[in-house]
């Protein structure tokens, strides 16, 4: 004997596809994708979403058209409701990552730099575009006194200060790899903690480097403020 | 600490789940569209069966499917419960996540200064299939696929296909002329039936990649990934690193050529390939929508078998290039 919420499986799986259909567009609007893909695949997961809630819509004209009183078995019926569940999840729960957490167990993007920056004057670099200008010229003397606008999360390092760190992300943030600029932070001050967002103003300045393997440049600040994570803070 | 790791876990499965969801849907559309377009699936009936240009029939079809991995099993599984031949099904599932333009065309923009990556990838993506298809052929259907793949696989064939064994019904002897072309007119399913089938197989393959993302987060938030590049200068140790990376890591075939890039500088060339080899054809988000397929033993031999080979391909092209 079928219970009597099996014998409507149509409107079963119109509200779960309907539910992973909100997730997708839901997703899209609130800001998510920023933080979980890389831009290029925001219209996609939208396009899914709108596909979805079609689908969805057809199935809950099934459930009601005339002559239709299809019954579930109870193995599909477990799978509509863990479905269901899981997509419910997913809605109610947002994603919060700790970019510093993460940064911490991957290795650093070896990426060589693309040509685009060169052209930049120095205050409008990203964090991103000076980590790969100081990979693609290895003589730091060039950029001393440079004066330096970035933003970024503190990354934690291991037997050195802290530093200003972004995630690139080329797909999702599975892939997620961390770029850091060391950073002479002022003395005195409390250190931030980990994952705090940081817009600092200040110059390049040429210091010996920690193991003492010569110079490095490390980003002087002038002027530090905690801000709250970007919009977009993941980087291409 | 625990609650930190967690909570970062929980945004990887996120950001694995919701870029995989839009290509399952991709490949349970273009199943549901091969059954309205096509009926009783016959032309996958003439797919060849030979060992050879079965295999290589079906990697071909992966030009014409463009999906990657995750849209590729109902795609796969659709050509299977036609009827298509074996080889040409195991094909098209191992090499299409690599055979077909858009991976193609990512892999290019990712290594522009490295043309034999290009043609590598995909020769290399073929001889896996090849050898797998050939590898899984050995074992029989009856013990390599699903039992309710099986079943609908068997109305799809002519009987005569079918050993005497495995058969339930039918006459033992000459099959009578008409027992050869079984169905005389395919109907096509009503557009309710075909938006029934693709939704359940839309949310049965969702509820697995659930499953599949959620170890791969766990795996990623956990162990970490220095772990696995810390070997990268070493030929053969560099090679089995980043094949096991490439089953953790798992992110679509399209879009694993940049993630490459983060690290090509400090692995063997050998070890760059099989990433970019393995990944597509199995990998822990894959596993379980694979189950759909395979029984347990077809799953292992898979995973053995393309270990295996990857391993041959690194091998020698690092003899070739380093």
């Amino acid at each position: 004997m079928t219970p009597p919420l099996l014998q409507r499986a149509a409107l079963w799986r119109a509200a779960s596809l309907g539910l992973w259909a909100l997730v997708m567009l839901y997703s899209s609007v609130d800001g998510r994708l920023d933080l979980l893909l890389r831009a290029v695949f925001h219209p996609l997961v939208a396009l899914a979403g709108l596909l979805l809630l079609l689908v969805a819509l057809l199935q809950l004209r099934l459930a009601f058209g005339p002559g239709r009183q299809e019954r579930g078995d109870r193995r599909q019926a477990r799978t509509l409701l863990l479905t269901a569940a899981i997509a419910l999840l997913v809605l109610l729960l947002p994603p919060a990552p700790s970019f510093a957490d993460l940064a911490g167990q991957r290795p650093r993007d070896e990426t060589a730099e693309s040509e685009l920056s060169f052209v930049l004057p120095p205050a409008q670099r990203s964090l991103t575009d000076w980590v790969r200008l100081l990979r693609s010229q290895p003589d730091p003397k060039l950029f001393a006194g440079d004066p330096v606008r970035i933003s970024g999360f503190v990354l934690p390092m291991e037997g050195e200060p802290p530093q200003l760190a972004r995630l690139l992300v080329r797909c999702c943030l599975a892939d997620a790899s961390p770029v850091g600029l060391p950073v002479h932070w002022p003395a005195g001050q409390a250190p931030f903690p980990a994952d705090q967002w940081l817009a600092i103003d200040g110059v390049m300045g040429l210091r010996p480097a920690p193991g003492g393997g010569g110079e490095r440049l490390e980003v002087v600040p002038s002027r530090i403020r905690p801000i709250p994570r970007p919009a977009r803070p993941l980087e291409p | 600490m625990i609650l930190t790791r967690l909570a970062t876990a929980w945004a990887l499965f996120q950001g694995l789940l919701i870029e995989a969801l839009p290509f399952l849907l991709i490949g349970v559309l273009i199943s549901a569209g091969a059954r309205w377009f096509a009926p009783g699936g016959r032309w996958l009936r003439r797919l060849p069966s030979h060992p050879l240009l079965g295999p290589l029939t079906g990697a071909a079809l992966g030009f014409a499917l463009p999906a990657c991995e995750c849209g590729n099993v109902p795609v796969a599984r659709r050509m299977l419960s036609g009827g298509a031949p074996l080889g040409a099904g195991l094909g098209f599932l191992f090499a299409a996540p690599v055979l077909n333009p858009i991976v193609i065309a990512s892999t290019w923009a990712a290594f522009p200064d490295q043309p034999w990556l290009l043609l590598a990838r995909p020769i290399g993506a073929v001889v896996v299939a090849v050898g797998l298809a050939l590898l899984l052929g050995l074992v029989g259907e009856p013990q390599l696929l699903q039992a309710d793949l099986l079943a609908e696989r068997r109305l799809h064939q002519p009987l005569a296909a079918v050993g005497l064994l495995e058969r339930s019904s039918g006459l033992v002897g000459a099959p009578p002329p008409s027992a050869l072309s079984p169905e005389a007119a395919p109907v096509r399913p009503p557009l309710a039936e075909l938006m029934k089938h693709a939704s359940q197989e839309f949310l049965y393959l969702a509820l697995l990649l659930v499953m599949g993302s959620v170890i791969a987060a766990l795996v990623q938030s956990f162990v970490p990934r220095s772990w696995l590049l810390a070997v990268g200068g070493a030929p053969t140790l560099s090679i089995l690193a980043l094949m096991l990376l490439a089953l953790v890591v798992s992110v679509c075939s399209s879009v694993d050529a940049f993630l490459a890039l983060s690290f090509a500088a400090q692995v063997t060339p050998g070890a760059l390939l099989a990433f970019l080899l393995l990944g597509p054809v199995i990998d822990l988000k894959l596993v379980s929508l694979l189950g759909l397929l395979f029984r347990p033993r077809g799953l292992v031999l898979t995973t053995a078998g393309a270990a295996l080979m990857v391993l041959l391909i690194g091998q020698w092209v690092n003899l070739w290039r380093l």
